[in-house]
């Protein structure tokens, strides 16, 4: 009997799995935890274009594809011919999924469309420009076929119009002094801009890389860390804990 | 089932990628693919190397070893012309790989007056080539041609291989199941044999007492079936000298090819290579629909002046769509590059199937293997390859060393296999921690080629680092073409890195600093004989 209830009861589930209705999780592409907070759906929109920059805009760009490539997906980098791997893997990007397109020349267009009939992400470096014809071209099919941009450096240059804007307003290492320690860990503060239901303006605190080179949420309780003399001026403004964060300033 | 077996003749030249390397027999040197070494001369031998190995022991063993990363497109391509020599002996001569290649005897054994006299004919025409390209007289016994001619495909390469004095063995028509009989159950699993991959089954005939292929067939073959299944039967076959792909082998009722003029002709390989891409995913298509896949190809490439190259393709399973345009791509590549290369552009290109066996599936994973979505990155990474060349889409490979140079190497996706399982995340298991090597966190972006910088003191005078570590002063500013002119605001070091110090041409030794800049970002620099490199950066 048990059995048959359950048949009925997913019997009656069937108008709904059958409606065209897509729900925006199944519309996106999965980002970590630390991340998902500047996402309004809670991962990449599939067919959003996305813009990077501010220092540390590579190890964020590559950050945004660590769910992607441990679930299985594609990654493919076009005209990053400087990305380094053993710090994408020790930050838990799965490189076997990774695809790497250095050097597309004058036929950047052409490469990147015929990327987004295989993988999930596209990344693409600032060197890479494309004509206005080809952005639109692109664009189109990465709508059709839910695939998503990641630019590092402004998508103006590659004639993207981007959905939305990740800028790393602040950067601050640990552990290094004029003359001594080494660099540690850092700690980004990162800006979110975006258009229509993503206007509003989202940060985030995370720690990209930390001790071992992996990507962390910050902790506001813990205060044992010691910042690099050169931050002991924002440090005040930017960490502090017995007054109210004021991000407008 | 009637079994038809072809008298073979398989030509084996042995070491041919060292060949198609390019080293001499004196030289140490070795052929590595993922990692493992394939390929290993004599000289290499003396110093314990042996096949199978990992490159980093074999560069323990011998520090002066140079190593050659497998290419097989290359040694196909130079193997093409022993094939040429030997078209005037039979026009149906099959490539297998580079150095391996076989063809039926009928017809030119009776022109040649019989297997041994065609045996002696294919070695001196194989050793003229060999020497034509050593510019010796005298080819080094190592990679001397051995010829093996039997009943079947099988026979004949274990004829070939065997460990005889003689180079040449022909077993006499209806003595396989003699020959076979003394050999060990061992090679069931040579390059040849259908049972390449049922390492456990062998190794199970070997546990149960059963050491020679002359005590499988003489088991009763029910009980075989009955204890191993399907691939006892196939082992008794084989050891009873029957080629089960020959009895599988079937000729094509309606045969499968597709052709097509191109217009306007075109003189690009790649171009080429892409209408043939298309074509093998229609033939492919075509085989599934009737359960075959295809094990032997016929291709075949006009001019407009109506130069045409033919060739005969042998896969050791079945053919995909990708390995029928890697196929066309190498004979174009090695026709192009003959002395007998085409004059006019191509204008036209034919597939034929040749043979077809039961296509025994090809499952897409759930997990752990090629997926559906793999399929699709394969298609378009090579539409791009088409587009850019073999060598524009890689994927990373991970290496031993201190440098990130060393650690991080990437390697054209083609090279690969196209598996997407390949472990890159793992450093070498078998290895200690590279002593020297970079903590974590490391930096994201490295540079292909380090950039010269320059790194001043407060008072601009240039920063010098003594073979202790000293330094006259702080550095204060740097600059560079990619960087600009910066304040540093923190930075650590020196920290040394002296490699392959014993080798004067080699060596390394340079001083790693981590720089802090006021604009927030943080670079990797070293400096060398008192330049400073900018070699990678955290951004």
């Amino acid at each position: 009997m048990k059995n048959a209830a359950a048949g009925v009861s997913s019997l009656s589930d069937i108008p709904q799995m059958s409606s065209p209705r897509v729900l925006a999780q199944h519309r996106t592409l999965p980002v970590v935890d630390e991340l998902a907070g500047l996402f309004t759906d809670g991962g990449i929109r599939r067919g959003s274009t996305i813009e990077v920059t501010g220092v540390a805009a590579v190890s964020l760009a590559s950050a945004l594809t660590i769910a992607v490539s441990r679930s299985g997906g594609w990654v493919a980098a076009v005209g990053l011919p400087m990305f380094g791997p053993s710090a994408a893997s020790d930050l838990g990007i799965k490189l076997s999924r990774w695809a790497f397109v250095d050097d597309p020349g004058d036929q950047a267009g052409i490469v990147v469309d015929a990327l987004t009939a295989g993988v999930d992400l596209i990344l693409i470096g600032p060197d890479i420009k494309l004509r206005s014809g080809h952005g639109r071209k692109i664009v189109a099919r990465m709508r059709e076929r839910g695939v998503s941009i990641i630019t590092v450096g402004k998508a103006g240059f590659c004639s993207l119009r981007p959905d939305l804007c990740l800028r790393v307003s602040e950067a601050i290492w640990t552990g290094i002094e004029l003359g001594h320690g080494r660099l540690t860990s850092r700690k980004l503060e990162i800006e979110r801009l975006g258009r229509g239901a993503d206007s509003n303006i989202r940060r985030e605190l995370v720690w990209l890389p930390n001790r071992e080179g992996r990507l962390n949420a910050f902790d506001r309780k813990n205060k044992s860390v010691t910042f690099s003399r050169s931050s002991h001026r924002v440090s005040k403004r930017l960490f502090g804990v017995d007054e109210p964060v004021s991000w407008a300033s | 089932m009637t079994l038809i077996n072809t008298r073979t003749l398989l030509l084996i030249i042995p070491h041919w990628r060292l060949i198609a390397a390019g080293v001499a027999c004196d030289q140490l040197a070795v052929v590595v693919d993922s990692d493992r070494i394939v390929d290993v001369t004599p000289a290499a031998v003396e110093h314990g190397i042996t096949l199978g190995i990992r490159r980093r022991e074999a560069q323990k063993l011998c520090a002066d070893l140079q190593i050659f990363v497998d290419d097989e497109e290359l040694s196909v391509r130079k193997f093409d012309s022993v094939v040429e020599a030997l078209e005037s002996v039979t026009p149906r001569i099959e490539i297998t790989t580079g150095g391996w290649c076989s063809f039926p005897t009928r017809g030119p054994s009776r022109y040649f007056g019989g297997d041994q006299a065609l045996a002696q004919t294919v070695v001196e025409r194989t050793l003229k080539v060999l020497s034509a390209m050593f510019e010796t007289d005298e080819v080094p016994s190592y990679i001397y041609p051995r010829v093996g001619v039997a009943d079947s495909r099988f026979v004949a390469a274990l004829a070939a291989t065997s460990e005889t004095s003689s180079r040449v063995q022909v077993v006499v028509s209806g003595g396989n199941a003699a020959f076979l009989a003394p050999l060990p159950v061992d090679v069931l699993t040579t390059k040849e044999s259908p049972l390449s991959k049922a390492v456990d089954l062998v190794d199970v005939f070997r546990r149960l007492g059963i050491k020679t292929l002359g005590d499988i067939s003489s088991l009763p073959s029910q009980e075989l079936l009955a204890r191993f299944g399907s691939p006892g039967l196939l082992a008794q076959q084989l050891a009873q000298g029957v080629d089960d792909r020959a009895s599988l082998l079937r000729p094509i009722s309606n045969v499968v090819s597709e052709e097509s003029e191109i217009d306007p002709p075109v003189d690009r390989v790649e171009t080429a290579v892409f209408i043939a891409k298309a074509f093998a995913d229609r033939i492919c298509q075509q085989l599934a629909a009737q359960g075959l896949a295809c094990v032997r190809i016929l291709v075949e490439v006009e001019t407009e002046h109506g130069e045409i190259s033919s060739r005969l393709w042998r896969h050791e399973r079945q053919f995909t769509p990708i390995d029928i345009t890697d196929r066309v791509r190498w004979q174009l590549e090695g026709w192009w590059k003959s002395e007998t290369a085409p004059t006019g552009s191509l204008s036209l290109v034919r597939l034929v199937v040749d043979e077809t066996i039961p296509d025994s599936g090809y499952q897409l994973g759930f997990w752990g293997e090629k997926t559906a979505n793999d399929e699709r990155a394969i298609r378009s990474f090579t539409r791009i390859q088409g587009l850019l060349g073999p060598d524009s889409v890689t994927v990373v490979q991970r290496g031993g060393g201190r440098r990130l140079v060393n650690i991080e190497q990437r390697v054209p996706f083609v090279a690969t296999n196209f598996d997407p399982n390949r472990v890159v995340d793992l450093p070498e298991l078998t290895d200690a921690p590279w002593p020297g090597q970079l903590p974590a966190p490391l930096p994201i972006t490295v540079l292909p080629q380090a950039e010269k910088l320059e790194v001043v003191d407060s008072d601009g005078c240039p920063i010098r680092v003594s073979g202790r570590g000293h330094m006259e002063s702080n550095p204060a500013y740097c600059q560079s073409k990619f960087l600009g002119r910066h304040l540093i605001v923190g930075w650590g070091g020196p920290w040394f890195l002296d490699e392959r110090w014993w080798d004067s041409t080699k060596k390394i030794r340079q001083a790693r600093f981590q720089f802090l800049l006021a604009n927030d970002t943080s670079h990797l620099c070293v400096i060398e004989n008192g330049q400073w490199w900018l070699e990678a950066s955290y951004e």
